[in-house]
C-alpha cells in the first residue's frame, strides 16, 4: 500500500500539475520498454531517468522514497539472487565461472540475467511512485473516469476498497494476539503455514463486511443511482500532460533503440 | 413548486420537513427465517423528532434503512404494508429520489466515509446527482461551516477525530438539503468528547425545526430530551408503542424494559433505588499481586509521520480481584496499554510482570515478562477479549471454540492428570447450550461476545484485559456479560477494562484515567465520577443517571 499512497507532505510541483491519467500513460511507456528487453542496460537507463524525474519534478519529499521502496527491497533482493543462481548459464561449461562455491558456478550472463530482473522491479517501484505519488487516488479515479471513461462505479468502489484497506492490517494484528494468547500459535513451518490461512479467512470475513457496510452507504448518498455524475474537481488537459506524455515515451525509445 | 429544476433534481424536492407515516410495515431479509420488522403503524407529523428505542434485534436500523430507501431498493428481501415519507411511497420511489430527501448517517464513521479529501468528501453525494460544479463550491463550505468542520477543506480524512469524522458524516447528508434525516446509533463508535460534539450538532438540527428527525440513540439521558415522540421495538420487531416522549405509559415502558433495553427509569415510575447499590463487583480486592507495569514507554517506530509516543512512563500494579477500568479519549494510549500488559508489544523502556492465580497458601510464582512467555505458557496468565470478538475466533463451531485452548495445551503440555473438560458445560453455562454446534461468525454480537468469554473459561486467565466489553450491547447483553464477570472476577481474576461506556464505571474498584499517553487520574469511581479529569466533564457525568437506573446485575446471572 505504502508505495501508491498519497503523501501529505507533498509540495506542488511540474507532475503534481499533470493530470493523474497522463501521469498513467507515460509511466506505461517506461514499463513496456522494461519489460520488452532483456539486458541489463534498458533498465539501468530508465532508472536512471526515473530518479532524475522524482528529484527534479515530483515534488515528493525525496527523505521518504526509501521507507515506500522498502516493501519491494525483498522482492528485488530474493528476485536477482535467485536468478542468478538459477539461470541456466551457470550449467554451461563452455562459458567461464565468474565465482564458485563447491558444485555452484556463477557465469557473466546469468549475473547479467538476474541484474536485469532485480533492477526491472527498481523500475517499476519508481514509476509506480512517480504515477501514484504526486497526488491522492481520488484525483487518479476523478481523472481515469472524466478522461478515460472508467465506469464510476469501478472506480469510486475501489477508491471504497482503499479506505477499507488500511483496517485489514489491524485485524491482522489482533488476529494474530489472539492466537498467542489463548495458547494455540502455531510451531513449525507446517504449522504456521496452516495458521496463516486460518487468519486470513478471519481477516477476510472482516473485510468484506467492513466493504458491505461501506457500499450501503455510498448507496444512501446516490451513488450509481442512474443520473450521470458531476465532478466537483475540475481536471484540465493541458500542454503540461501532452508534454509529459511525449517525453515520456521518447525516454523509452531511447532507453531501448539508444546503442548499448 | 417555485424552485428552478435544474438536472438531476426532482420536482418532489422542497425544504418542508415531511411527515412519516407507517401502515402495517413489515420486512424480512432475503435468507433469514424471521421478519426483521412486523406490523408497524404509526405516524410522525411533519418536523417533530422521534427517538426509535428497542433492545438488539428490535429492527431499528431496518427501519431506519427503509427510511432512505435502502430496504427495499438494495436490499433484498420481502416487504408488507407501505410506508410513506410526505407524498413519497418508500416501496415505488426509485432510490435517487428518496436520496434527495431523506440523509441517513449510519454507526461507524469508517465505513462511510469515502473519498480521502474532506471536502471531496462533502461532494461526493452531490456528484452522485449530477450537480453543478458551481453549486458544490458554495455547498461544500458552507455545509462544513454549519457542523463546526469551517476550513478543514483540504484535510485528509484518515487525520479526523472520532468527532469529526462523525459531524462531516453528518454534512455529508445535509450538503444535499434532505428534509427527512435519520440517525443510526450515529455515537455508538465515539469516545466521550466525540459523542458530546456529535450529539451537539445533533441538538442544534432538532432545534432548529426545519427537518423532520429520526434518532436511535443508547444515550438516553442526551437523546430523550431531544425527542417529540417515541416508537418502541421489542425484540422480534413488533411496535410495543408510539406516543409522545413525555407520555409513556407504565405497562409499554415495562414490556421495553422486559424485551432487553435501556429504559429511561421515569418511565418504569420512581419506585427503585436512586442510586446503584454496590455490586459484587465491588468486593474487597484480594492482596497478592498479580500484574505490575513499572515505568513502562512505549514509543512507535519512525515512519512518515515521525516517531509517536504512545506511552510515556506509565506505571500500574493490580492486585487479585481487581476490577480496573482504562478511560481516556481514542489515542490516549488505552490500547497500547492493553497490548504491553499482555506481551503483545515490548515496551521500549520499562518492565511488565504477571503471574498466575495461586492458593493463597502457596507460594506466588515470580513475575514474568509477558511477551518472554511461550504461547501455551500465556494462555492461563493473560487474555483478550476484543471490541469485535469476531476477529478472536479460531474454530468452526461454539463447542470446538471453547475447547480450543485446552486441546492446545493438552497436546503440548501432555497434560493428563485433570479431568476432562466439559465444553458443553461450560456452553450452558454462559446460555449458549443450544448454539453448541453453531458457526461462532453466524451468531448475534451479543452471544460472540459470551462466546469470547466462554472461550477463556477452560483456562482462565490470571489477568482478563477487554477492549469495550458492552459495545454494541442492550440492557440484557450488558447485564449478562457484566454477570459473568463478576462470576470470574470472584475467582481472584484481575480485569481491566478499557471502556468508554461510564455505565460500567461503578461496578469497578479503581479507575484509571489516560491521555496522551499518560496516567491523569488513578482512584475510586466515585472520585472519578465526583470530578473527572477532563475538559468538558459533562460526556462522563452524563451516563451516571442511566448508571443508577439499574440495579446491577445478581451474581451469575447469565441468561
Amino acid at each position: 500500500m505504502s508505495l501508491a499512497a498519497p503523501l501529505t507532505s507533498v509540495r506542488p510541483d511540474f507532475l503534481t500539475r499533470v493530470t493523474p491519467a497522463a501521469r498513467l500513460a507515460a509511466g506505461m511507456t517506461w514499463l513496456i520498454a522494461a519489460i520488452v528487453t532483456l539486458d541489463p542496460i534498458v533498465p539501468i537507463r530508465l532508472v536512471i531517468a526515473a530518479a532524475v524525474a522524482l528529484v527534479l519534478w515530483s515534488g515528493l519529499p525525496l527523505r521518504t522514497v526509501p521507507a515506500r521502496l522498502a516493501p519491494l527491497g525483498f522482492a528485488i533482493v530474493s528476485l536477482t539472487v535467485f536468478s542468478i543462481l538459477l539461470s541456466g548459464a551457470n550449467a554451461d561449461r563452455s562459458l567461464a565461472a565468474v565465482a564458485a562455491f563447491g558444485p555452484v558456478r556463477i557465469t557473466a550472463p546469468a549475473i547479467s540475467a538476474g541484474l536485469a530482473i532485480g533492477l526491472r522491479v527498481i523500475v517499476i517501484g519508481l514509476t509506480t511512485l512517480l504515477v501514484f505519488g504526486p497526488s491522492d487516488p481520488t484525483r487518479m479515479a476523478d481523472s481515469l473516469v472524466q478522461q478515460w471513461h472508467i465506469p464510476d462505479r469501478f472506480a469510486y468502489g475501489t477508491l471504497g476498497a482503499l479506505r477499507v484497506a488500511p483496517f485489514m492490517a489491524d485485524d491482522w494484528t489482533l488476529i494474530s494476539a489472539s492466537r498467542r494468547l489463548r495458547g494455540i500459535q502455531a510451531r513449525g513451518v507446517a504449522g504456521r503455514i496452516r495458521d496463516a490461512g486460518d487468519r486470513l479467512v478471519v481477516m477476510l470475513v472482516a473485510a468484506i463486511r467492513r466493504a458491505e457496510r461501506l457500499a450501503l452507504a455510498m448507496d444512501a448518498r446516490g451513488f450509481d443511482s442512474g443520473i450521470k455524475r458531476s465532478h466537483f474537481r475540475e481536471l484540465r488537459v493541458g500542454w503540461r500532460d501532452w508534454m509529459t506524455v511525449a517525453v515520456a515515451a521518447a525516454v523509452a525509445v531511447a532507453a531501448v533503440a539508444l546503442p548499448r | 413548486m417555485t424552485e428552478p429544476v435544474e438536472v438531476g433534481s426532482t420536482p418532489a424536492s422542497s425544504d418542508v420537513p415531511p411527515s412519516i407515516e407507517a401502515v402495517g410495515l413489515g420486512w424480512r431479509y432475503a435468507g433469514r427465517p424471521a421478519p426483521a420488522l412486523i406490523d408497524l403503524n404509526f405516524r410522525l407529523e411533519p418536523g417533530r423528532v422521534l427517538l426509535v428505542l428497542g433492545p438488539s434485534g428490535s429492527g431499528k436500523s431496518t427501519l431506519a434503512r427503509a427510511l432512505a430507501g435502502l430496504v427495499p431498493h438494495t436490499l433484498a428481501g420481502e416487504w408488507q404494508g407501505s410506508l410513506r415519507v410526505g407524498d413519497l411511497d418508500i416501496a415505488t420511489t426509485p432510490a435517487r429520489f428518496l436520496g434527495e430527501r431523506v440523509g441517513l448517517v449510519f454507526q461507524d464513521p469508517d465505513c462511510q466515509l469515502v473519498m480521502s479529501r474532506v471536502d471531496d468528501e462533502v461532494a461526493f453525494g452531490l456528484e452522485n446527482r449530477g450537480r453543478p460544479r458551481a453549486e458544490m463550491r458554495a455547498a461544500v463550505p458552507e455545509t462544513l461551516r454549519r457542523v463546526g468542520l469551517a476550513g478543514f477543506e483540504p484535510r485528509s480524512t484518515a487525520t479526523l477525530s472520532g468527532g469529526e469524522k462523525q459531524r462531516l458524516a453528518i454534512a455529508d447528508v445535509l450538503v444535499s438539503r434532505p428534509s427527512l434525516l435519520v440517525f443510526d446509533e450515529p455515537t455508538a463508535n465515539l469516545d466521550p468528547p466525540g459523542m458530546y460534539e456529535t450529539l451537539e450538532r445533533i441538538a442544534d438540527l432538532a432545534r432548529l425545526r426545519r427537518h423532520t428527525v429520526v434518532l436511535i440513540e443508547h444515550r438516553l439521558e442526551a437523546a430523550l430530551p431531544l425527542a417529540d415522540d417515541v416508537l418502541l421495538l421489542d425484540d422480534t420487531g413488533r411496535q410495543l408503542a408510539f406516543s409522545p416522549a413525555g407520555s409513556v405509559g407504565r405497562e409499554d415502558a415495562a414490556l421495553l424494559e422486559a424485551s432487553g433495553a435501556w429504559v429511561p427509569r421515569s418511565w418504569l415510575g420512581a419506585d427503585l433505588p436512586a442510586t446503584a447499590e454496590p455490586g459484587p463487583g465491588r468486593a474487597a480486592a484480594g492482596d497478592r499481586l498479580l500484574l505490575r507495569a513499572a515505568d513502562v514507554t512505549v514509543d512507535y517506530p519512525a515512519d512518515l509521520s515521525g516517531t509517536r509516543r504512545a506511552l510515556d512512563n506509565v506505571s500500574l500494579e493490580a492486585r487479585s480481584g481487581e476490577r480496573i477500568a482504562i478511560v481516556g479519549p481514542n489515542g490516549a494510549g488505552k490500547s497500547t496499554l492493553l497490548f504491553v500488559l499482555a506481551g503483545l508489544r515490548r515496551p521500549t523502556s520499562g518492565s511488565v510482570g504477571l503471574r498466575a492465580i495461586a492458593p493463597e497458601s502457596e507460594p506466588a510464582e515470580a513475575l514474568r515478562d509477558p511477551s518472554k512467555l511461550r504461547s501455551e505458557e500465556i494462555a492461563g496468565r493473560v487474555g483478550l477479549v476484543f471490541q469485535d470478538p469476531e476477529l478472536g475466533f479460531v474454530a468452526r463451531t461454539s463447542r470446538a471454540e471453547v475447547a480450543a485452548t485446552d486441546r492446545a495445551i493438552r497436546s503440548r503440555r501432555r497434560v493428563n492428570d485433570q479431568a476432562p473438560p466439559d465444553p458443553d458445560g461450560v456452553l450452558a453455562r454462559f446460555g449458549l447450550g443450544h448454539l453448541a454446534a453453531i458457526d461462532p461468525f453466524r451468531l448475534s454480537q451479543g452471544e460472540q461476545r459470551r462466546l469470547s468469554l466462554a472461550a477463556l473459561v477452560l483456562w482462565p486467565p490470571a489477568i482478563l484485559l477487554l477492549d469495550e466489553p458492552t459495545f454494541g450491547l442492550d440492557r440484557r447483553g450488558t447485564e449478562s456479560v457484566m454477570g459473568l464477570l463478576d462470576e470470574l472476577k470472584a475467582t481472584g481474576q484481575v480485569q481491566l477494562l478499557a471502556t468508554h461506556d461510564p455505565r460500567l464505571l461503578p461496578s469497578c474498584d479503581r479507575v484509571v484515567a489516560m491521555d496522551c499517553g499518560h496516567v491523569i487520574f488513578d482512584g475510586s469511581p466515585d472520585e472519578f465520577l465526583a470530578a473527572p479529569p477532563y475538559s468538558p466533564p459533562d460526556p462522563w457525568r452524563a451516563g451516571v443517571a442511566a448508571v443508577a437506573a439499574r440495579p446491577p446485575a445478581p451474581v451469575g446471572a447469565s441468561r
